[in-house]
């Protein structure tokens, strides 16, 4: 079976990593889905109705994913699936609720999953944080986390090896996308290759930190060694949101799509465009300052890399060279996943 | 010079807010954390180098409303070169704010008889039915009642980008000559072989000029394009939107101040990680364009759809271009 063309037939299916969404009713399961994944604004998700049947949502980023957004009341029984087919599932508790209802239907499920597949990853979104001060929303975390960690060593000393993540959210500020970004890690086989292909982007461009970022979510699906700064991590995110945003404001009628038809005719058919959108900002006035470069990679994906203003401004071509490395790297090893997913369709 | 701008309307109705987000670049999350103002708050604003604007935002109770109307009447009114009356759309009593408006446009005519007057009817965001004829509603009704005085009405809200299309107008209104700055945008973009040039000042990012709209490459247009940039007929270059030139780019009408909201955001991210913005270059499928510092006060962007076109010439244009903008804007401020 071929699948030279495969990304453009969607009507094959792929195989796509599942997520299961799961939380109490209103605690905001649906506003982090279509916030991260359907560029609805945070303010708007105030109008969401109740969901009242599962909703299967897909979303192509290096992986192909499935997203299950659950009714509150859903059950194992209503589910409709077996929990094993779920690579990950995120329960979301409204850190302003009260906790024990939530953290005991999080354990009936978590337990179930964990006796199916050991190795399922486990996340728990501390969820709407944003409406307390600082120092009230850690306490309370670290009270929920200890709160179910106790539950769940009542239920039976088996499951202290159980791995459960939390993390402290809210759709309202940077948060939902740094946590949803490490949930995303865990599900990407090749994460390790693409971790190495920034490190190496790095040390070759004299950049202290890149972010290999999915555009449309804000998702960040790798990044190099050093560790995130949060700060960083947040302005990369609003970066890509203001490049988003930038394109259709002067999209010409008359001569953008000539653009795009002249880079598609130099290129030969078999590379692919030659033409990828890139960006820098720079901060500060002067070469002391920083420099955020931005090269799109996939037209799903997109190099996002901090380096001194003095070095992006006398390495210009070494820079461009290890973005085209880098790009070559990228799409090998999505091409690999690609391959993969169809190739396990056919057995 | 100096302008003095008057920043009046019912407590509550956002004034603070506004200034707040145009001046300080604060997001509007943080607004309402706002006190009411007591008395009335002046804030001297440099714009563009020489030009100064005096904000006064007058706290809108009515207890200092009287005051400003009757003892404070000659102070407040007089000299002033903008008045901008910020109406709530769903404001709880109507008739009393009209009463005040129509107060202050009667001592207005008396003290500072040539001042421009611009009324926001403002948290439109609120507005749950059809914003459009809400606003075409109020517009009417405003009109009505500021009687013969010529007003300019804005439908706006903190939330997106209409503040900043109502104060980029506000603020045209104000600077000296825009016109010559217009017409020497319409030249630097010819020379960049840009769609287009916009003129920012830097602090507030609100758009001061921008370049006329370009000609289509047809020869019996060029000659109107060529026209139009002669040196001599001096600001007469038209920059409405009833341009004879026919628009083949039709790009968003909404660009401007979605332009100053974007970077505004921008600044403030970078704020946030103690950085601060200076230049952007994009090269995206739909256009090229540069935005870079073109004077001490100034911001400019320039668009390109050329494909041909790098950012490095555009950026070596504005290097060019800086000495004599600086002069220019001088020049017209001077003026
Ligand atoms: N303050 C705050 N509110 C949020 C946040 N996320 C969601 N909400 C609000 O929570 C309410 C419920 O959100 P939904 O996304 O519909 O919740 P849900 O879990 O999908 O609810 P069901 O479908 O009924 O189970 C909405 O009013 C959201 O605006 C958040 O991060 N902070
Ligand atoms: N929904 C909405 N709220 C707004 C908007 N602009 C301002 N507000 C809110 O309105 C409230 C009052 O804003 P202020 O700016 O303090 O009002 P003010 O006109 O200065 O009031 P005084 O100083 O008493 O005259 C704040 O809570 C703001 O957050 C808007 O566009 N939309
Ligand atoms: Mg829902
Ligand atoms: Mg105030």
């Amino acid at each position: 079976m071929q699948h030279s063309n495969g990304t453009k037939s969607p009507t094959i299916d792929v195989q796509r990593t599942k997520i299961l969404l799961l939380g109490q009713r209103r605690s905001g399961k649906t506003s982090i889905q279509q916030v991260l994944f359907n560029d609805v604004s945070p303010k708007q998700t105030f109008y969401l109705e109740p969901t009242t049947r599962i909703v299967k949502d897909t979303y192509d980023t290096v992986i192909p994913l499935e997203i299950w957004d659950c009714p509150g009341n859903v059950t194992l029984d209503t589910l409709g699936a077996s929990l094993s087919d779920f690579s990950s599932i995120i329960f979301v508790i409204d850190i302003q609720d009260s906790y024990q209802q939530p953290v005991a239907r999080m354990l009936d499920f978590f337990i179930a999953a964990y006796q199916e597949s050991p190795d399922i990853c486990l996340e728990v979104l501390v969820h709407k944080a944003e409406a307390f001060t600082d120092d009230y929303k850690i306490e309370n975390f670290r009270h929920i986390q200890q709160r179910v960690i106790d539950e769940l060593l009542d239920i039976s000393q088996d499951y202290e090896q159980m791995p459960l993540n939390f993390h402290l959210t809210s759709v309202y500020d940077h948060s939902i996308h740094e946590a949803f970004s490490r949930v995303l890690h865990k599900l990407i086989d090749s994460l390790p290759y693409l971790e190495d292909l920034l490190n190496v982007f790095c040390a070759n461009s004299q950049s202290s930190k890149a972010f290999l970022f999915d555009v449309k979510s804000r998702l960040y699906v790798a990044t190099d060694a050093s560790p995130v700064d949060t700060g960083t991590h947040n302005l990369c995110c609003d970066y890509v949101k203001t490049l988003n945003a930038f394109g259709p404001l002067y999209k010409s009628s008359s001569s953008s799509a000539a653009r795009l038809l002249r880079d598609s005719r130099s290129s030969s058919p078999s590379s692919g465009p030659s033409f990828y959108p890139s960006a820098a900002v720079t901060l500060a006035p002067s070469t002391q300052g920083t420099t955020l470069t931005y090269h799109s990679i996939t037209p799903q994906l997109a190099l996002l890399a901090l380096m001194h203003t003095a070095v992006f401004e006398e390495q210009r071509g070494l820079l461009e060279y290890n973005v085209v490395f880098f790009r070559e790297g990228v799409q090998e090893i999505s091409q690999v996943e690609k391959d993969a997913r169809m190739g396990s369709l056919v057995v | 010079m100096k302008k003095k701008v008057l920043l009046m309307g019912a407590s509550g109705s956002g004034k603070t807010s506004m200034r707040s987000l145009i001046f300080s670049n604060n997001p509007a999350s943080l607004t309402s954390r706002l006190g009411a103002t007591i008395d009335v708050e002046q804030n001297h604003v440099r714009f563009l180098g020489d030009l100064i604007l005096n904000l006064w935002d007058c706290g809108g109770q009515d207890s200092f409303m009287d005051s400003y109307l009757s003892t404070q009447r000659s102070t407040i009114f007089q000299h002033v070169g903008v008045m901008i009356y910020v109406f709530e759309v769903e404001s709880r009593d109507m008739p009393k704010d009209l009463t005040y408006y129509r107060d202050c446009l009667d001592a207005l005519r008396k003290y500072s008889s040539d001042a421009s007057v611009f009324l926001l009817v403002h948290k439109m965001d609120l507005v749950k039915g059809d914003k459009g004829t809400q606003l075409e509603r109020k517009r009417r009704d405003l009109q009505a009642e500021s009687g013969d005085v010529e007003v300019t009405v804005f439908g706006t809200s903190i939330y997106d980008e209409s503040l900043y299309k109502a104060w980029s107008r506000i603020v045209h209104t104000i600077i000296p000559n825009a016109a010559v700055l217009t017409k020497h945008l319409t030249t630097f973009a010819e020379a960049c072989s840009a769609t287009e040039v916009i003129l920012f000042e830097r602090t507030t990012f609100l758009v001061i000029a921008t370049s006329s709209p370009p000609a289509p490459p047809a020869s019996s247009q060029r000659a109107l394009a060529n026209g139009a940039a002669t040196p001599g007929s001096s600001s007469t270059v038209v920059t409405a939107p009833t341009s004879p030139v026919e628009d083949v780019h039709k790009l968003n009408a909404t660009r401007y101040e979605r332009t100053s909201e974007l970077i505004k955001a921008l600044k403030h991210s970078c704020s946030r990680v103690r950085e601060e913005f200076y230049a952007l270059e994009m090269e995206l499928p739909e256009f090229t364009a540069v935005l870079d510092e073109m004077t001490k006060n100034t911001y400019v962007l320039i668009v390109v759809h050329d494909p041909t076109i790098e950012t490095a010439a555009l950026k070596i244009n504005i290097r060019t271009a800086r000495q004599k903008f600086e002069e220019l804007q001088n020049d017209s401020i001077s003026a």
